[in-house]
């Protein structure tokens, strides 16, 4: 299941649209290069890193949002649900693979990011990748937020709504803010629910520290790893039991 | 002491509304359907379209489930993997992934059905030869016919070689070479042991092949049994075709029978027993000249007995 979603997407011409893109952005760092005085290396790795998110991103809503929609308008859900697959079993394959072509993504992304690094001339330090290793945490994340749309509603609705979550979840510290400020008790209750259910996306974005240097904490990075692990279990766990009571 | 065999398929008392629309509308798609099929017996589930037959394929898939009563497959509920590990399904119009090849999309099945993986190349090869699609094995399925997906989906459903086989409409939207290859395969399903369970509104398809069938009209089981029983074989009606016949007789012919058809030199008198015919057979022997060219007894056919049905359906509501 995980392999046929793989290919899936992989022969899909979106995804290579997307990768495309991604490095055709990167490489126009070339051009801006002359403009950005004695930052450039900065500026460089920041576009790139930050293309390299984006791009994901974009992957894991677009593909993520219509993921199990696609099966069951087509129907091809009903051959892979006669066979001796449970429901949860579906639902795990679908993310996996999916996450198998987000990984395949980054990889060739980041590829292509360091080439051009040092085709430019610019230093490629391989504690960059810690940057790229936490978007994959916060792709984990957000991937399953789009799986668990797509089991009820459309792609459009569901990439909506998987971009807000992404949008918002970069905002939970202000969220927190607003709830503690705020004198309203319905916008006071709103925020603390919001801040407590949607996932705190920020934490992922390393990329200022690992752009200019800045100290990291081991500790707070293996936390958001757990994070996102924990987080991701309980949304397929939502996902699953939401298309086990589903009827076709 | 003697034991029954388990049937394949049990369905009691099942009963299936859905609701839709805003206001939730009730549609109810089965009411209070009964049915078993045994094990090596080809069953015929007919009914106009829309009568509720692929609502209980879809139940006995466990793609949906019954508002009540039980259906149960090999003894399990539906959703069983264990069940399902023992069957294959064809779905009304499949589609399937356009972006795999045949050959991937097969392999696939395989996988899902735990067909072990040094038996699954084999098996994938010598189906695709099977249905004649070796050709096409290795091209996405996306320009793919209507009868190629057809057998397609028959090849994934046999990929595990499976007990059970179920198929929804698989005769619908073929050429009449596609449907006899498929009454081929059913048919040598059963003669391998398989049970084979399928939905068609195709009447001569039925009466080919089915061993036993239920007919299913508004959600409702009007009947079900063997072929036999259904149809007891009783002559309905009797033609009697003569030739040379004059006014004057025609008029005393026409009184013995209930119907007649004057085709050039040729009468063709309708009666309903055996005494009839041999009262016409009276008649032109003391006429003289008349010639009796044909008697064709004609029996009930699953086709007249569809529509008293429908008709009477039709009637009460």
């Amino acid at each position: 299941m995980a392999l046929n979603t793989f290919r899936e997407s992989i022969r899909d011409k979106v995804l290579v649209t997307l990768v495309i893109f991604a490095v055709l952005v990167m490489g126009s760092a070339r051009v801006i290069q002359p403009l950005a005085l004695g930052e450039d290396a900065k500026i460089v790795k920041d576009l790139g890193l930050s293309a390299i998110t984006l791009f994901c991103v974009l992957i894991s809503i677009l593909v993520g949002g219509r993921i199990v929609y696609r099966e069951v308008e087509k129907r091809t859900i009903y051959i892979m649900l006669a066979k001796p697959v449970r429901r949860w079993e579906f639902i795990l394959g679908k993310y996996f693979g999916l996450m198998a072509v987000l990984v395949v993504s980054l990889v060739v992304m980041t590829a292509a990011f360091y080439v051009i690094l040092l085709v430019l001339g610019i230093g490629a330090p391989l504690y960059l990748l810690l940057a790229v290793l936490m978007t994959l945490f916060q792709l984990a994340i957000l991937t399953a937020v789009a799986v668990l749309f797509s089991t009820f509603s459309t792609p459009i609705t569901g990439a909506l709504f998987t971009f807000a979550v992404y949008f918002v979840g970069h905002l939970t510290r202000d969220l927190k803010l607003l709830a503690a400020m705020s004198p309203s008790p319905v916008v006071k209750a709103a925020s603390y629910l919001f801040y407590y259910v949607l996932p705190n996306l920020s934490n992922f974005n390393i990329r200022p520290e690992v752009v200019y240097g800045a100290p990291l904490d081991p500790y707070a990075l293996l936390l958001s790893g757990l994070y996102a692990l924990v987080y991701t279990a309980t949304l397929l766990l939502i996902s699953a039991a939401i298309f086990n009571r589903k009827e076709f | 002491m003697l034991s029954f065999p388990e049937p394949v398929v049990s369905v009691t008392r099942l009963s299936k509304v859905y609701r839709s629309g805003l206001r939730m509308k009730r549609v109810q798609a089965l009411s209070d359907i009964s049915l078993e099929v045994e094990k090596g017996e080809i069953f015929g589930f007919l009914g106009p379209n829309g009568a509720g037959k692929t609502t209980l394929i879809k139940i006995l898939m466990g793609l949906t489930e019954p508002t009540s009563g039980t259906a149960l497959v090999f003894g399990r509920t539906p959703r069983d993997a264990a069940a399902k590990a023992r069957l294959g399904f064809l779905p009304e119009s499949p589609y399937f992934y356009d972006h795999l090849t045949a050959r991937e999309f097969l392999s696939l099945a395989a996988r899902l059905s735990a067909v072990p993986k040094s038996e699954a190349a084999g098996r994938v090869t010598g189906l695709l030869r099977l249905l004649r699609m070796e050709r096409v094995a290795d091209v996405q399925m996306r320009g793919f016919s209507r009868g190629m997906l057809q057998r397609m989906g028959i090849t994934q459903a046999l990929v595990a070689d499976p007990e059970l086989v179920v198929l929804d409409e698989p005769m619908g939207g073929l050429d009449p070479i596609g449907r006899k290859e498929f009454r081929d395969i059913i048919v040598d399903l059963r003669d391998r042991g398989k049970t084979v369970f399928f939905s068609t509104h195709i009447l001569s398809d039925v009466e080919m092949i089915c061993d036993r069938v239920g007919i299913v009209i508004e959600g409702r089981m009007v009947e079900a049994g063997r072929l036999s029983e259904i149809l007891t074989g009783d002559v309905e009606s009797i033609e009697v075709t003569v030739k040379g016949v004059t006014g004057k007789t025609q008029k005393i012919l026409e009184r013995v029978s209930q119907h007649t058809i004057k085709s050039g030199s040729e009468l063709m008198l309708t009666v309903k027993s055996d005494e009839e015919v041999d009262k016409i057979m009276a008649i032109c022997r003391e006429v003289g000249g008349i010639r009796v060219v044909g008697i064709v007894p004609h029996r009930r056919t699953l086709e007249d007995y569809f529509m008293a049905h429908v008709a009477k359906a039709g009637r009460a509501s």
